[in-house]
């Protein structure tokens, strides 16, 4: 089986090291601007990806670990929540009226919250019981959440769609542990509403969207699913027994059948034209499979992974069928072998290091990131155990676990 | 054309707030210094609240570098409402942006608030169906279209139903356009529409009605499948509608062993039907050496087709 394309096929650990270390410490290009309101994400992909590939306590000096923890803390806002980027920040001319420029946004206050954990602080400084007050405000009647809340009373603006659904879980996971109900005077979100969104935006063909009846996309679905292994109402094993309780993937065998169905071999935009012509004509280059044309099939070289039916691969999305997968106890179900070396020898960048969209495209930090941490999905030697449901290490989770605050609320459950 | 404010006598009355990244920041940017300078005469002007012309024209300047700026959106959205400008002179604005900015989610926010305090979606569909011709599966483009066809009733509109065989008429395999069918045809009525509140003898006419147009659909699909038969597309659509009419899978037995009936088979996805129907009259046995075909014939998907069989033994 393991035949000769195995051989060239490593993953480049120096350069991927080297990558994540010019991300760190040397300023992003020009052309990040455009995610300059998105950088403490970043900010969180490159302390994991440093954290997976077993490198940040190398790379860091005491006082450089402080000082990023004390940048992050300066993010923090009064009344509790993290503002995305200093780019809002308006300093001490920041008053209660103006204050409505300069909010606390969700993907901010997750990025900041797993970051802190990646650099092993204790959590202790954040305003939990401001961050989950304002957690339920953002989540509106129909179980949705915002991006960013103007006022309390008006409704949130932005968000919506499930990934919105994923970061509320993971702050609440992160704050609270997954106790339901009130903790220490704090309400929770309304789980049955959260739970109830997502099986609303359930497709016809078993993936999930970003509203109800939209087109089914992976990083939705990776979204929901996370959302609701975050709060524990993914469909029962058999082997459990039956609850109440109201659970997310109304259809799961149609779900899995949709996550499979997202492996493809058509792997650039060539193979697209070239599938295009072949099937207009019959001949069938699958959109799905491949030739049926000899019967003795040799073992695929590369399978790539997309996003959406019948689109063209690209890396991420190798990240958000996998972790699907991987919760839904199912990554078997994948061919693991042709996927890595479609990630190793044809969209990793073999001078810079990191990962391209798609072959031959040079890295950026979400490619980079997500590619690292399908690998590491995957068992790949010499990258740190991973947990899937917040894309960190295990070891930062059971940090996270191991926190005496974070103890003492979870046993209110 | 790079543009700055120190030097601007219009904007000699404001002290900008320049960034506070001190410290150990993390991924800082290499920032140019017209977006450095932008963004501090905007954080200054936010901290005013000031609502005037001159703040649209700077809310645009940082809007053309980073679009996904989350509260620049939102100041802008006060001002126009500050300053009373008609919707539509801000859609007029909009509209080159959005075409150089396509994959932006903020852009079409702000569209479709707009669009619904003009409560009028005209000229809209041209505007969707000429971003589309950039980039014809684009999400957030057609999540926007739903979003219009939701916000102004257009369920079962001709013109929606005609726009969405076009799309698929140029690519059998435009997903999206449909994903755009089926919820134009059988998504997103909401009560109070179809059939609610009347009569007997419409309601059987309804009925009928529904019945003609399912199977209308089933027939487009399998038209569309007949031209590439393994668009994987039109077979989720007509398995989507069968399931919606609540009709079984054998509805389709004689279609699919069209395809089935020459070894290879000339579509995976007809064989997969097969395997359905065989499931659906409990056919163990039919089913099995379908579910090894599959395996053989579909090899990105072997270990699902493994996996199903052994399911199979269990149940
Ligand atoms: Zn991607």
């Amino acid at each position: 089986m393991a035949a000769a394309p195995e051989v060239g096929t490593i993953l480049h650990f120096p350069r991927h090291v080297k990558y994540w270390r010019r991300n760190l410490k040397t300023h992003l290009p020009t052309y990040y601007t455009e995610n300059d309101t998105n950088r403490m994400m970043l900010a969180f992909f490159t302390l994991s990806a440093e954290e997976i590939l077993g490198d940040l306590d190398a790379a860091l000096s005491p006082e450089e670990r402080q000082g990023y923890i004390d940048w992050i803390y300066h993010c923090q806002l009064p009344e509790g929540g993290f503002r995305s980027s200093p780019a809002t920040d308006l300093g001490t001319a920041r008053d209660d009226k103006n204050a409505v420029w300069d909010p606390p946004e969700l993907s901010g206050t997750f990025g900041a919250l797993l970051s802190l954990a990646i650099l092993g602080d204790d959590l202790q400084r954040v305003k939990r019981k401001g961050i989950l007050r304002w957690l339920s405000a953002m989540q509106r009647p129909d179980g949705s959440f915002g991006q960013i809340l103007e006022d309390y009373g008006r409704p949130p603006e932005g968000g919506y769609d499930p990934r919105f659904c994923y970061m509320a879980a993971g702050i609440r996971w992160i704050l609270r542990s997954n106790v339901e109900g009130p903790v220490e005077g704090v309400p929770d979100i309304d789980v049955d509403k959260l739970v109830q969104c997502i099986r609303e935006r359930e497709t016809y063909n078993g993936g999930i969207a970003a509203a109800p009846f939209r087109e089914a996309h992976a990083g939705y679905t990776s979204c929901a699913i996370s959302a609701l292994s975050l709060v524990d109402r993914l469909p029962l094993q058999s082997s459990q027994p039956p609850d109440t309780r109201l659970r997310g993937l109304t259809k799961p065998h149609l779900t899995l059948r949709w996550l499979v169905s997202r492996q493809t071999l058509t792997l650039d935009n060539d193979d697209a034209i070239d599938t295009h012509g072949e099937e207009a004509s019959l001949s069938a280059t699958y959109c799905s499979g491949s030739p049926p044309s000899d019967s003795a099939i040799p073992e695929l070289p590369w399978v790539g992974i997309n996003g959406r039916c019948c689109k063209i691969a690209d890396t991420c999305y190798s990240y958000y069928v996998c972790t699907s997968l991987h919760i839904l106890g199912h990554l078997d179900l994948v061919n693991a072998k042709p996927i890595r070396r479609w990630l190793l020898d044809r969209t990793q960048h073999l001078v810079l290091g990191g990962f391209g969209k798609t072959p031959g495209d040079y890295p950026d930090i979400l490619h980079a990131y997500l590619g690292l941490f399908t690998l590491a999905l995957f068992g790949e030697p010499g990258l740190r155990p991973v947990w899937a449901p917040l894309s960190i290490s295990q070891r930062v989770k059971e940090h996270i676990e191991s926190l005496p605050w974070r103890k003492q609320v979870a046993s209110y459950a | 054309m790079t543009k700055f404010y120190h030097d601007d006598p219009a904007w000699a009355d404001i002290e900008p707030i320049p960034q506070d990244d001190t410290g150990h920041p993390l991924v800082a940017i290499a920032y140019t210094a017209e977006y450095s300078e932008a963004m501090g005469y905007l954080r200054a002007v936010m901290a005013r609240n000031e609502h005037s012309e001159r703040v649209l024209a700077l809310t645009e300047h940082v809007i053309g570098i980073n679009p996904a700026h989350y509260t620049v959106w939102l100041y802008r959205a006060r001002t126009l409402e500050h300053l009373s400008i008609p919707p539509s002179d801000e859609l007029r604005w909009l509209n080159p942006i959005a075409l150089s900015h396509l994959k932006n989610y903020q852009i079409w926010n702000h569209r479709q608030a707009i669009v619904d305090r003009r409560d009028s979606c005209e000229g809209e569909a041209d505007f969707i169906a000429q971003m589309l011709d950039q980039d014809a599966k684009n999400y957030h483009v057609w999540s926007y279209r739903q979003w219009m066809v939701e916000r102004f009733g257009l369920w079962r509109d001709v013109g929606e139903v005609a726009f969405a065989e076009e799309m698929i008429g140029r690519d059998v395999r435009n997903n999206s356009a449909w994903n755009h069918r089926f919820f134009v045809l059988f998504g997103g009525r909401k009560k109070g529409q179809a059939g609610e509140g009347e009569e007997e003898g419409k309601e059987e006419e309804e009925k009928e009605k529904e019945k003609e147009l399912v199977q209308r659909e089933i027939e487009y699909a399998k038209q569309a499948i007949r031209q590439a038969p393994q668009s994987q597309s039109a077979w989720d659509y007509l398995r989507a509608v069968l399931r919606h009419a609540h009709l079984p899978i054998s509805t389709i037995a004689g279609f699919a062993n069209e395809y089935n009936d020459v070894s290879p088979p000339r579509s995976l996805h007809a064989l997969e039907a097969q395997l359905e129907i065989y499931a659906e009259q409990n056919k163990v046995d039919e089913a099995r050496s379908t579910l090894e075909a599959l395996a053989e014939f579909d090899p990105v998907r072997k270990p699902y087709w493994t996996y199903r069989q052994k399911e199979l033994v269990v149940a």
